[in-house]
């Protein structure tokens, strides 16, 4: 249960993901359009290496007045299960089919300045620093 | 224990030695492969081509099974081996090719796909890829001239790795009709189960077996089970199983949970209709166990495994259901996560014991 500073946030772009192995588990650090998050890299359905999926939109509720419209938004938002291509919520990880039932373990995450051997936290547009995952 | 590996991340759960699964696909590094063993003029012709217009949205295979080598998934027997046969204790695996034959309107074009790919897979996975004999493969027919299909089997008839013979679900007409007697007569006597695929349906010269094209890929994914309820109908209400009583049939990825009420239908009706098939014996339903079997994926899983588990028990899933995992195609069923917690002698017979005892293996 502690913090490990995982990636430099200059080597984590947007719409990158880095694969770790922190406390016994495999975890999944994504920049989601400069907000950093990191979820468990197991699809909660089969066990899938759910990081290694495709990070994309969505396709978002359509009216119900429109059936056959497709509403597309929430770019770099979604992971995509590799396997069976489940959609979740890479900000929270709750899947998009049922958020409450169906969900992978999400860590928080923040950002500290390179130099600063502290604990304390910054905002997460800090352009020099680390990437710090909190089990 | 639970174990996460380190290099792939997938979850592992124990499980026992030496399970067998009966849907694993396996494709040519480059359609060369195929071709050089055909003859002209379908070597020139020869141009590939899958089932057409439902191809998934998301991605047909599990993006983490493209091999490191490239290609395409299925394709490197090391990667195969080291991602889905060692992890998993796959003590064999059988292998369907996906060649597609059944659509074309020419019965020698077809045909001689179907030879091909034969010989492909004869020199490759069950050739030199497969020296611990764990590859056990299909022999792909094209069902458009039964008489030449049956031929095609006749050639790989003393292969020691050839184990069933295969077709795509697509055809012109339910399978239980007499044009095919020829194959079945062939699979019969050279100790072939015939094995059904999806694929084809709808595509060239074949029905579409929903009324029309559904829309949507998930609405035709979903509908796989409607030809395969057709031709099993088809196959118990001919006769097929007295006219060829060591003739078996294998439903491969037709869906699982609808045998059972189906069966409910047919015996319902064999009541009161028993006058036009009176060819039959005895009751619908109690063909199955000596004449069909059906393979698990894709796995249906509804919220409440008690009900699946009751399903399981209606369809004498302790003799007729076979593990099979799909690999390396999207809808892939895990071993280890695709079936709720079952009995263990439950568990033997379903992932092993059923395909141990068809195949003699």
């Amino acid at each position: 249960m502690g913090s490990h500073r995982v990636v430099k946030t200059a080597d984590l772009p947007v719409g990158k993901r880095q694969i770790v192995y922190l406390e016994g588990r495999s975890i999944g650090v994504f920049n989601v359009n400069g907000t950093y998050c990191a979820i468990r890299n197991s699809c909660p359905h089969q066990g899938a290496p759910l990081c290694l999926g495709t990070v994309t939109g969505m396709t978002l509720p359509s009216l119900p007045t429109h059936p056959g419209e497709y509403l597309y938004g929430r770019e770099g938002e979604i992971l995509r299960c590799p396997w069976h291509g489940w959609e979740f919520d890479l900000t929270n990880g709750k899947s998009i089919y049922d958020p409450n039932k169906c969900l992978v373990k999400s860590y928080e995450v923040t950002v500290e300045p390179e130099e600063s051997p502290g604990i304390e936290t910054f905002p997460v547009t800090l352009e020099k620093g680390w990437v710090v995952v909190h089990i | 224990m639970i174990q996460q590996d380190r290099g792939t991340g997938i979850v592992k759960h124990p499980i026992k030695k030496g399970i067998i699964d009966c849907d694993v696909h396996v494709y040519p590094k480059n359609l060369d492969e195929i071709r050089v063993f055909m003859k002209q003029p379908w070597r020139d012709r020869y141009r590939g081509g899958g089932r057409g217009y439902f191809e998934n949205p998301i991605h047909g295979s599990r993006l983490d099974a493209k091999p490191p080598s490239g290609g395409s998934p299925g394709s490197d027997p090391d990667f195969l081996r080291e991602q889905h046969i060692d992890p998993n204790e796959i003590e064999h695996a059988v292998l369907l090719p996906r060649a597609f034959c059944n659509m074309h309107p020419d019965p020698d074009f077809g045909t001689a796909i179907a030879a091909a790919y034969n010989d492909w897979l004869a020199e490759t996975w069950l050739g030199k890829y497969n020296l611990d004999g764990i590859f056990k493969g299909s022999i792909t027919i094209a069902h458009q001239d039964p008489l030449a299909a049956a031929k095609e089997i006749e050639r790989w008839a003393d292969h020691p790795h050839f184990v069933q013979v295969m077709t795509d679900s697509g055809a012109r007409a339910p399978f239980g009709q007499r044009q095919y007697y020829p194959i079945y007569e062939a699979c019969e006597r050279y100790g072939f189960p015939f094995a059904i695929h999806p694929g084809t349906d709808g595509m060239g010269i074949n029905s579409q077996p929903s009324p029309g094209y559904p829309t949507h890929y998930i609405e035709w994914h979903t509908c796989l089970s409607l030809s395969f309820q057709a031709h099993l109908v088809s196959f118990i209400t001919e006769g097929v199983f007295e006219r060829f009583p060591g003739f078996k049939v294998v439903l491969t990825e037709g869906g699982v949970s609808w045998l059972p009420t189906l069966m409910w239908r047919l015996d319902q009706e064999y009541k009161a209709l028993r006058y036009e098939v009176p060819w039959l014996t005895k009751k619908p339903s109690e063909y199955l166990r000596d004449h069909v079997r059906i393979s698990s994926q894709p796995l249906e899983r509804p919220d409440n495994d008690e009900h699946l588990l009751q399903i399981l028990e209606m369809m004498d899933a302790r003799h007729i259901l076979m593990f099979a995992s799909d690999y390396p195609h999207w809808d892939f069923d895990s071993p280890t996560r695709a079936f709720p917690r079952l009995p263990e002698s439950l568990r033997q017979r379903i992932f092993i014991e059923n395909a141990r005892e068809l195949y003699n293996l």
